[in-house]
């Protein structure tokens, strides 16, 4: 690891972020759905915790995994990084140092959209714990389908499952499907509900799943780093 | 002294002859090929020799300013030349706040150039470095592979343009199927061609005749750009079209000289006629200019500038 190089990479991204309109746009689309919510609420009555959890996984898969993988692909497509990596090290620094500005990007999407509904509920060690979880999560499955995808008009195709799937899961809920369904007991088992369910229960069995979750994302991605700094 | 060697270790190909080239750091080497040839090298070097060949194909940040370009890859590289320094030197400090795809093709590849020269490679290869682009960035990629030459680095161009090839290399040499052969650049045996130039007569009608496939062109000796010397055989060059001659380049002057043609260099006659500018480079190397439709420069040999120079005071 060298700070230096991280450094470098997290300027030049925040940089290019501010000028890249596609990027720009997309932490707009939580805060806008928070907007949206917020008018369509009965005045004084309290968000149910499933529709914040909704904006939660919007700000994820939309603004966290989506332009992680954008950035990457980027690089790909434009080779921009021929000549700068030398090993599987300086790859470390350059996924690092854009992890960070993504990771600053979500923050102010997140802390924005959540205020504008309801930041009352996610005041609460355990629910901030399980939102960090949820954050490296999405996090490290945007790093891996970032390597290997060459080029930016295959990301939206990428994006696609890890919105529906992991993004809109409390959305399954109102398919208004069987309640012992198979469907709805795998989906209860994704990492958004499993973070819903911190807010009903005192157990930390739920952040344990999350946790099961974070380490999945973190071996694909693993597996997908290993095999593009070989392919090379 | 720092060198690397190509040799048939590196350099095992079926479209490359087997050839040994070693590349110090004393003189800058340029090597002359054909293109598919170079692109064949050029692969090699990246996979074999592990040397990375700078191509300008790599990406830069097209949506950054030059300045914020700079600054990343001197920070990435950790390079201790301050920014400004770099961008005077590159000659960016005019273009500095513009984007990158506002920028000239030459701006964009000076903006390559201060990259490659930070990333402090060892040794730096490039290829076709000064392709179609100005005479101001010629100037920026010659002062630069000076300033690296001085640090003890040693540097090969490879072109397939034999004015290229003479004007940035101090060490030419010519990769051809047959191998590898060095390029005389300047001075030594002129005298041998002056020794027996007894001025032959000539009738006022003489045409150049150029072999064509089967046939045999007549050319007027004033339509003639330049002759350039390629295997001891002189090519007449007509509109970026050449033609070769049976004879050789010294028969060739005693022949034109009286139609105003001037042995520039030791492989290049050209046609004072048609010469439109004297470019001095900085390193004390000179081209001509010739006025067709490419602009195409030819060397000019640092003792014959003297020469050209009364030639032209006098007319």
């Amino acid at each position: 690891m060298h700070i230096q190089r991280i450094t470098a990479i997290f300027e030049k991204d925040l940089k290019d972020f501010m000028k890249n309109m596609m990027l720009l746009t997309l932490p707009l689309i939580p805060v806008v759905l928070a907007l949206l919510y917020t008018r369509m609420g009965e005045g004084n009555e309290a968000f149910p915790v499933f529709l914040l959890y909704i904006i939660v996984g919007t700000t994820y898969s939309a603004v966290t995994s989506s332009s992680m993988m954008t950035m990457m692909a980027e690089e790909n497509e434009k080779k921009t990084l021929r000549g700068l990596i030398q090993s599987p090290a300086t790859m470390m620094d350059v996924i690092i140092g854009k992890s960070l500005v993504t990771g600053l990007i979500t923050f102010i999407a997140l802390a924005v959209s959540l205020v504008i509904v309801d930041i009352e509920p996610f005041l609460n060690f355990r629910v901030i714990l399980g939102l960090i979880l949820l954050f490296l999560f999405f996090l490290l499955l945007g790093i891996g389908i970032g390597l290997f995808t060459k080029s930016i008009a295959a990301t939206s195709v990428y994006l696609m499952p890890v919105m529906f799937l992991f993004g809109f899961t409390p959305m399954f809920e109102m398919l208004g499907l069987n309640e012992d369904s198979i469907a709805l007991k795998v989906a209860d088992a994704l990492p958004i509900m499993q973070a819903i369910e911190i807010h009903h229960t005192t157990s930390w069995i739920p952040l344990g799943i999350i946790a099961v979750w974070v380490v999945g994302a973190a071996l694909s991605m693993y597996v997908c780093f290993k095999k593009t700094m070989t392919d090379e | 002294m720092a060198y690397f060697k190509i040799d048939n270790d590196i350099a095992d190909s079926e479209y490359l002859p087997a050839f040994s080239l070693t590349i110090d750091d004393s003189w800058i080497t340029s090597l002359y090929s054909d293109t598919d040839m170079q692109a064949e090298l050029a692969k090699i070097l990246q996979s074999n020799g592990k040397i990375s060949v700078f191509d300008f194909q790599d990406g830069l940040y097209k949506r950054l300013t030059v300045e914020d370009n700079i600054t990343f890859y001197h920070k990435w590289f950790g390079f201790d030349t301050p920014i400004p320094e770099i961008l005077v030197l590159f000659e960016l400090h005019t273009c500095a706040k513009t984007p990158l795809h506002k920028c000239s093709e030459s701006e964009i590849r000076r903006v390559y150039f201060a990259r490659y020269y930070m990333s402090g490679m060892n040794p730096m290869v490039f290829r076709e470095p000064i392709h179609g682009v100005d005479i101001k960035t010629i100037n920026t990629f010659i002062h630069m592979i000076e300033k690296i030459k001085n640090n003890n680095v040693p540097v090969l161009v490879l072109v397939s343009n034999m004015e290229h090839a003479l004007l940035l290399g101090e060490m030419a040499y010519k990769l051809q199927e047959k191998g590898i052969r060095k390029i005389e650049t300047d001075e030594e045996e002129e005298q041998t061609a002056a020794e027996n130039s007894t001025p032959t007569v000539t009738t006022n009608l003489f045409k150049v005749p150029a072999k064509v496939d089967d046939k045999m062109i007549l050319f007027d000796p004033l339509e003639i750009d330049y002759i350039e010397s390629q295997d001891g055989k002189a090519m007449i060059v007509i509109e970026d079209q050449s033609y070769a001659l049976d004879f050789t380049l010294g028969e060739v002057e005693k022949k034109l000289e009286i139609y105003g043609f001037y042995r520039c260099h030791r492989s290049y006659i050209v046609n004072l006629q048609k010469v439109r500018e004297i470019i001095t480079w900085s390193k004390n190397t000179y081209s001509l200019r010739i006025d067709n439709k490419s602009q195409s420069t030819i060397p000019l040999s640092r003792n014959k500038i003297q020469d050209i120079q009364e030639k032209f005071s006098l007319k």
